[in-house]
C-alpha cells in the first residue's frame, strides 16, 4: 500500500463518486464500508494500475497424483507402485518433467501430466508456479494433532459440496460470501461500476459473493438481452413497458424482491457489457471448449476495462468432471489438456493486451485425491497441487513442501489423502496483498488468517 | 463419473438456439386502447385470494392438516394446490377438486394408471437399435413427454423431485445405452414413487444409472496385493445425499449440536468401512457391450468372487463375515432407511420440491412423524408422506410471510405453462431438447443436473440480499442469475408466440375471451395459481392496450397475458 498516505484527501472524493455505484451492489449500506477499503480502492484508482485476479476451479476434486507427477526414478517408482493401472508411465513424463529454478530437495524431481504440455513453456518463461500440498485449514496441523482431533479441523472433510465451499469462502455450504467477494468489497469504490467487480462467466460460486459486492453473472458468449424489453412485446410498446415495470419492480416479498433485483441488473449491466464488448479485438486464438470459451470471455472482458471503469477485479471460471472416481485413465488426461491449453491460451492473449503483469490466475479445487487405486479412479481426499500463473508470480518453481510419495507416509491420513501443509487462507493472503489489500486489512477478507504465522507465501513480485 | 461439476453451472457449450428469436411477426400487431373493465375484473380476481375452507366434514384432520375431505373454496386455491400437487390445472381439474375435495383427488393420482414407460417409447420410437448405442436421442424428449402430458400428474411431480434428490445425470453416463440407463431408472423411480422409502433406497441403489453414475457398479474387493481399494462413491453418496445427510437431526430437521457445533452423522473411516459392503455389483448381463439393452431395465446383480471379504460396517452395525452380499445389502439399507434423520431429511426436501423452501420446524417435523409411522405402524409410506405435505396447513393456506412459498424451477414453469395451454406433439415427437442453456433457454433439464448434487442444494441462501440477510434458504435461486432470468423469459416468449417444433399451444379457450382483456388475462392468471391485485390490473391494462378489433389483435393479447404473468414475480414465486 505504497500510495495510501498521499490520498488521505482523495479518500473522500473517491467515496462519493462511487457512492452511488456502490448502491447497487446490495443491501448493506455503503456507510459501512471501512476507511481502509477506501483507502485501498482509491489507491487503486489513483495509480491508474490495473489488477485481476482469475480463480479457475476444477471442479469435482483434481487428482494430484496424475496432474504433478513425480518424475526421478525412485519417486516414480513408488508412484507407479501405489497407484497400479493409474499410474503415467514414466516414458511418457519426459517432454513435461520441469527443471525449477530452485530444486525440490532430495533430488526430486516433478513433471507435468503429458496433457499439460501447453503450459510447460509458460512454467519455463517463469510466469508459472507450483503449490505443493496445499487444502483446506483451520491452523497448521500435524498428523498427529489430525489424529487426535486435538486442533480445530475443516468441518465436513472429504464431502464435495463443503470442501468446495471452504476453498471459496472458509465455511462449509450455506456460506454467503466467499474470500474473492470479501476482496471485491475491499475495491468497490474504486471501480466505476461495482456490479462488474466480480464477474463470474461459469454459474453461481460463493467464492464471488462479498458482504457489498455482488456477483454478476454472464454466459461465456456475452450478456443476454431481454427481447421483451428491448423491443415492443408482440407488437405492443406498453406491453414491454409493463414487463420491464414487472420485472424490475420493488417488491415486498424477499423472493420476489430478489427475483427482480436479479433481473434489474441483468438489463443494466447488459447494455453496459454488450457495448464495452463490440470494441475489443483480440487475435489470441482460443480452442473450443466451455472452459476455454470462458478464459476467452475473461480475457475480452480485461480488454474491455477502461469501458466497464474496473480498476480491481475478480473473475471465476470452471471445469466439471474431476470426480473421477472410476475411468481416470481415460478422462482425467482430456480435462488436463482443456485445462492447460486455455491456461496457456489466456497467458498469451494477456500478452498480446500488455497486462499479463497485472493478472494472476490460480486454480482451485474441491479437494485432492487418494494416492491408491479402487481399480480405475481414486477416492476423495484433502491436500493437492495447484498452479498460480501470471507476469507478477515469481513462477518457474514450486513453493510449499512436496509430500513423499507413499501410502501412510507423513503427510497422509489414510490412502494418500494428504494433510495439507500450505492452508487455502495463506494462498488467499498472498493474493489479497498483491491486489492491494494491506496486511492489517487482511481478516475481513480471510477472518483465519492469524491462525498463520507467515501470510505471505512470497511467490507475487510486490 | 463424470458428476461433479458446479451447481448452476453456465459453463456450457452454446450450441443451439444462437439466434435471438424475435416474437414480433406478422401475427403481431400495434394497438395502444385501454380496455375498459380491467380494474373492475383485478379486484374481482383479489376476492378469489381467499381463505381455505373445508372446515365442516366429519374426518377432521389434526389441527395443523386439512381433512382428506376438504374443497378448495375458489378457482384460485384449486390451481395453487394443483401447481403444488401436480403441474397445471385445467378448468376440468378445477371443477373436480371443487367438487371432489383433495382427499378425492390425491386418492385418483395415486390409483392412476401410469402411461406407457420411457423405455417402452424409445424402443417404439427405434431408438434401440444399434447405431443409437452411445447416444442419448430420445430421452430428453420421453422425459418432456411424460412431464407435458402424462395423466398422473402427481406421479410425474413427485419423480421429477425424486429425481432432484436421488440424482442421476445423462449426462454422466459414459456407457454403451445410456438413454436406456435413464430411462430405466425414472421407470424404476416411476413404480416406487409411491410405495415405501425402503423399496426405493433399493431401487436406486442397484439401479444401472445409479451404477454407472455412482461408481457403484463394477466396485471390487480391496487387493492387499495391488493396495486396491474399494470405491467409496456410493458409500458417501448414499448416506450424505440419499438418506441422513452430514448432521444428527431432530425430528424438526434441525440440527442437533454439541458446544455449538452440528454433530457429524459419521466418520471418514465409517464410509471406509461401508464402501466395502457395495462391492461385487454389475449389470445383469454377460454382454455389456452388446446389442441387448435389457439390462438396464433390471437391477444389478451380485457376484461373490468380488465381494470383499471380513466383516463390515454401516455406521455402528456390524455386518458378520458370514453375510453374502445381497444379505450385508440388505442389512446397510435396511440400517440407513431406519435411522431417524431420514424423516426429517427427506421430508423436508420433499416439501421443498413441492411447497415451500423454509417450511417451518413444526411442517417438517408433522411430515417426519407421518414418515416415522403412516398411522398403521410402518415406516417410510412415501403415499402418506405426499398426502401430509400437500394436506398441511401451512400448504393449504397462501404463504403471506415474506420468506414464504419458493421460486418454481425453471423445468416446472415450462411444464405448467405447456400443460395449462394443451400443448401435444401431434407426431409424438416432443422435440423440444436439452434445455440447460442459461443463456438461451432454461439453465435446467429434467435429468440433466451438472452432479450428484442436483442444479440446486437443500441450503442454498442467496447472498447480498435479504433472504441472505435473514438467513432464508432458497434453493431454486441458485439458478437465478443475470443471464438465466433472461434466458428464461427470451425463451418463452418464442414459446408463446409460436411453440416448438410441433409443438404448439391450443389458444382456443384463451381467444374466446380476447374482446375482454380483464377476462382474459383473469382466466389465464386463475389457472396459473392467481397473482396479486396490482399485477392482475398492470397486466390488464397492457393486454388492453392491444386494440382487439382483429384475429391477429386477439391472438397478441392471449400471448402478451401468457408471457406478462409468466414474467411477474408473483407467479414466479409459488405461494
Amino acid at each position: 500500500m505504497t500510495h495510501v498516505s498521499r490520498l488521505a484527501s482523495l479518500q473522500r472524493r473517491e467515496f462519493l463518486k462511487h457512492a452511488s455505484a456502490l448502491s447497487i451492489a446490495g443491501t448493506a449500506a455503503p456507510w459501512a464500508l471501512q476507511l481502509a477499503a477506501i483507502n485501498e480502492a482509491a489507491a487503486a484508482t489513483a495509480a491508474g494500475d490495473y489488477k485481476a485476479l482469475v480463480c479457475l476451479f476444477l471442479y469435482g476434486g483434481n487428482d494430484y497424483g496424475n496432474t504433478l507427477v513425480p518424475y526421478d526414478a525412485a519417486s516414480h517408482a513408488a508412484y507407479a507402485t501405489i497407484r497400479q493401472t493409474l499410474a503415467t508411465p514414466r516414458d511418457q513424463l519426459a517432454a513435461t518433467a520441469l527443471t525449477p529454478s530452485v530444486a525440490l530437495p532430495d533430488g526430486r524431481q516433478m513433471a507435468l501430466a503429458p496433457t499439460l504440455s501447453g503450459i510447460k513453456p509458460v512454467f519455463d518463461a517463469g510466469r508459472l508456479a507450483v503449490m505443493l500440498n496445499i487444502g483446506t485449514l483451520m491452523q497448521p496441523t500435524t498428523l498427529a494433532q489430525y489424529k487426535a482431533q486435538s486442533v480445530p479441523l475443516p468441518p465436513k472433510l472429504f464431502s464435495h459440496n463443503d470442501q468446495q465451499s471452504l476453498w471459496q469462502s472458509s465455511k462449509p455450504e450455506g456460506a454467503i460470501s466467499g474470500w474473492g467477494g470479501r476482496l471485491g468489497d475491499r475495491f468497490l469504490s474504486g471501480n466505476g461500476n461495482a456490479t462488474f467487480t466480480c464477474i463470474n462467466v461459469s454459474g453461481n460460486a460463493v467464492f464471488m459473493s462479498g458482504g457489498q459486492a455482488v456477483q454478476y453473472q454472464m454466459s461465456s458468449s456475452g450478456a443476454v438481452a431481454i427481447n421483451g424489453v428491448t423491443r415492443s412485446l408482440f407488437g405492443s410498446q406498453a406491453c414491454s413497458e409493463a414487463l420491464r415495470t414487472l420485472v424490475t419492480g420493488e417488491r415486498s416479498h424477499w423472493m420476489e424482491s430478489e427475483l427482480n433485483r436479479v433481473t434489474a441488473r441483468s438489463i443494466s449491466a447488459q447494455s453496459t457489457i454488450s457495448t464495452a464488448l463490440s470494441n475489443v479485438t483480440l487475435a489470441t486464438p482460443f480452442e473450443t471448449g466451455s472452459l476455454a470459451a470462458q478464459l476467452n470471455m475473461v480475457a475480452k472482458l480485461i480488454a474491455a476495462r477502461s469501458s466497464l471503469g474496473a480498476a480491481r477485479q475478480v473473475f471465476f471460471v470452471s471445469l466439471g468432471g474431476f470426480d473421477l472416481h472410476d475411468v481416470l485413465v481415460d478422462q482425467h488426461p482430456k480435462l488436463l489438456q482443456q485445462v492447460g491449453n486455455a491456461m496457456a491460451s489466456f497467458d498469451t492473449a494477456l500478452t498480446e493486451l500488455g497486462v499479463n503483469n497485472n493478472v494472476t490466475t490460480f486454480t482451485a479445487s474441491d479437494f485432492g485425491r487418494t494416492l491408491s487405486s479402487n481399480g480405475d479412479g481414486s477416492d476423495h481426499g484433502w491436500g493437492s497441487h495447484h498452479l498460480v500463473m501470471g507476469g507478477a508470480v515469481k513462477g518457474g518453481r514450486f513453493y510449499g513442501q512436496l509430500p513423499s510419495v507413499s501410502v501412510n507416509g507423513p503427510d497422509d491420513v489414510g490412502q494418500g489423502r494428504l494433510l495439507p501443509t500450505t492452508a487455502v487462507d495463506q494462498l488467499a493472503a498472498t493474493l489479497a496483498l498483491w491486489m492491494g489489500v494491506s496486511v492489517s486489512d487482511l481478516p475481513s477478507v480471510l477472518p483465519g488468517i492469524g491462525n498463520f504465522s507467515q501470510q505471505d507465501l512470497g511467490f507475487m513480485t510486490a | 463419473m463424470l458428476t461433479t461439476e458446479t451447481p448452476g453451472a453456465l459453463a456450457l457449450d452454446l450450441d443451439e438456439d444462437r439466434s435471438p428469436q424475435g416474437a414480433d411477426t406478422a401475427a403481431d400487431a400495434g394497438g395502444v386502447q385501454l380496455h375498459a373493465g380491467a380494474l373492475t375484473a383485478a379486484a374481482a380476481a383479489a376476492a378469489l385470494l381467499a381463505a381455505c375452507g373445508g372446515g365442516s366434514d366429519t374426518d377432521a384432520g389434526t389441527p395443523n392438516t386439512v381433512p382428506q375431505s376438504a374443497k378448495p373454496a375458489t378457482d384460485v386455491e384449486a390451481a395453487r394446490f394443483l401447481g403444488q400437487a401436480g403441474f397445471s390445472a385445467s378448468d376440468s381439474d378445477i371443477t373436480a377438486l371443487k367438487s371432489g375435495g383433495y382427499g378425492r383427488w390425491l386418492d385418483q393420482q395415486f390409483g392412476m394408471a401410469r402411461s406407457t414407460s420411457h423405455t417402452d417409447w424409445l424402443i417404439a420410437k427405434g431408438y434401440g437399435a444399434e447405431s443409437y448405442k452411445y447416444s442419448l436421442s430420445g430421452m430428453d424428449a420421453t422425459l418432456w413427454r411424460k412431464l407435458i402430458s402424462s395423466p398422473d400428474q402427481l406421479r410425474q411431480r413427485v419423480v421429477l423431485a425424486l429425481s432432484e434428490i436421488f440424482v442421476v445425470s445423462m449426462n454422466g453416463l459414459p456407457v454403451a445405452w445410456p438413454q436406456f440407463a435413464t430411462a430405466g431408472y425414472v421407470d424404476m423411480l416411476e413404480a416406487r414413487c409411491f410405495g415405501s422409502f425402503r423399496d426405493l433406497l433399493e431401487g436406486v441403489t442397484l439401479s444401472p444409472a445409479m451404477g454407472v453414475y455412482l461408481a457403484m457398479r463394477g466396485n471390487r474387493k480391496e487387493d492387499p496385493k495391488t493396495g486396491r481399494q474399494p470405491d467409496e462413491n456410493y458409500a458417501r453418496e448414499v448416506m450424505q445425499l440419499f438418506t441422513i445427510g452430514l448432521n444428527q437431526l431432530n425430528a424438526d430437521g434441525s440440527a442437533k449440536t454439541s458446544n455449538g457445533k452440528p454433530v457429524d452423522t459419521y466418520t471418514l473411516d465409517q464410509i471406509t468401512a461401508l464402501a466395502r459392503v457395495f462391492t461385487g455389483w454389475d449389470f445383469d448381463t454377460t454382454n455389456a457391450n452388446g446389442t441387448d439393452f435389457s439390462y438396464m431395465n433390471r437391477p444389478m446383480v451380485h457376484t461373490a468372487a468380488r465381494f470383499s471379504t471380513g466383516a463390515k460396517q454401516v455406521l455402528d452395525v456390524t455386518i458378520p463375515e458370514s453375510a453374502d452380499g445381497p444379505t450385508a445389502m440388505k442389512t446397510a439399507l435396511d440400517t440407513l432407511a431406519a435411522h431417524p434423520n431420514v424423516g426429517p431429511f427427506i421430508g423436508r426436501q420433499l416439501i421443498q420440491r413441492l411447497v415451500a423452501s423454509n417450511p417451518s420446524a413444526g411442517y417438517v417435523q408433522r411430515v417426519a412423524a407421518v414418515f416415522d409411522d403412516n398411522g398403521k405402524g410402518e415406516r417410510g409410506d412415501l403415499r402418506a408422506v405426499i398426502r401430509a405435505i400437500l394436506l398441511d396447513n401451512e400448504a393449504r393456506t397462501a404463504a403471506t410471510a415474506p420468506s414464504g412459498g419458493k421460486l418454481r424451477e425453471p423445468v416446472q414453469r415450462l411444464v405448467q405453462w405447456m400443460r395449462t395451454v394443451g400443448v401435444t406433439s401431434p407426431g409424438d415427437l416432443w422435440a423440444i431438447g436439452d434445455c440447460s442453456n442459461p443463456a438461451s433457454r432454461l439453465g435446467q433439464s429434467p435429468l440433466r443436473s451438472g452432479s450428484v448434487f442436483n442444479f440446486f442444494r437443500p441450503g442454498y441462501v442467496p447472498p447480498n440480499s435479504q433472504l441472505g440477510a435473514n438467513n432464508v434458504t432458497a434453493p431454486e435461486f441458485q439458478l437465478c442469475n443475470e443471464s438465466t432470468v433472461a434466458g428464461y423469459l427470451n425463451f418463452m416468449q418464442t414459446l408463446v408466440n409460436s411453440g416448438i417444433g410441433d409443438l404448439k399451444p391450443d389458444y382456443t379457450a384463451d381467444l374466446a375471451l380476447a374482446a375482454d382483456a380483464a377476462s382474459l388475462v383473469q382466466r389465464q392468471a386463475t389457472l396459473l395459481g392467481g397473482v396479486s391485485e396490482a399485477t392482475l390490473a398492470t397486466i390488464t391494462t397492457a393486454v388492453g392496450s392491444i386494440a382487439a378489433t382483429t384475429d391477429a389483435g386477439k391472438l397478441n393479447r392471449v400471448k402478451a397475458g401468457w408471457l406478462l404473468l409468466l414474467a411477474s414475480p408473483d407467479y414466479q414465486i409459488q405461494k
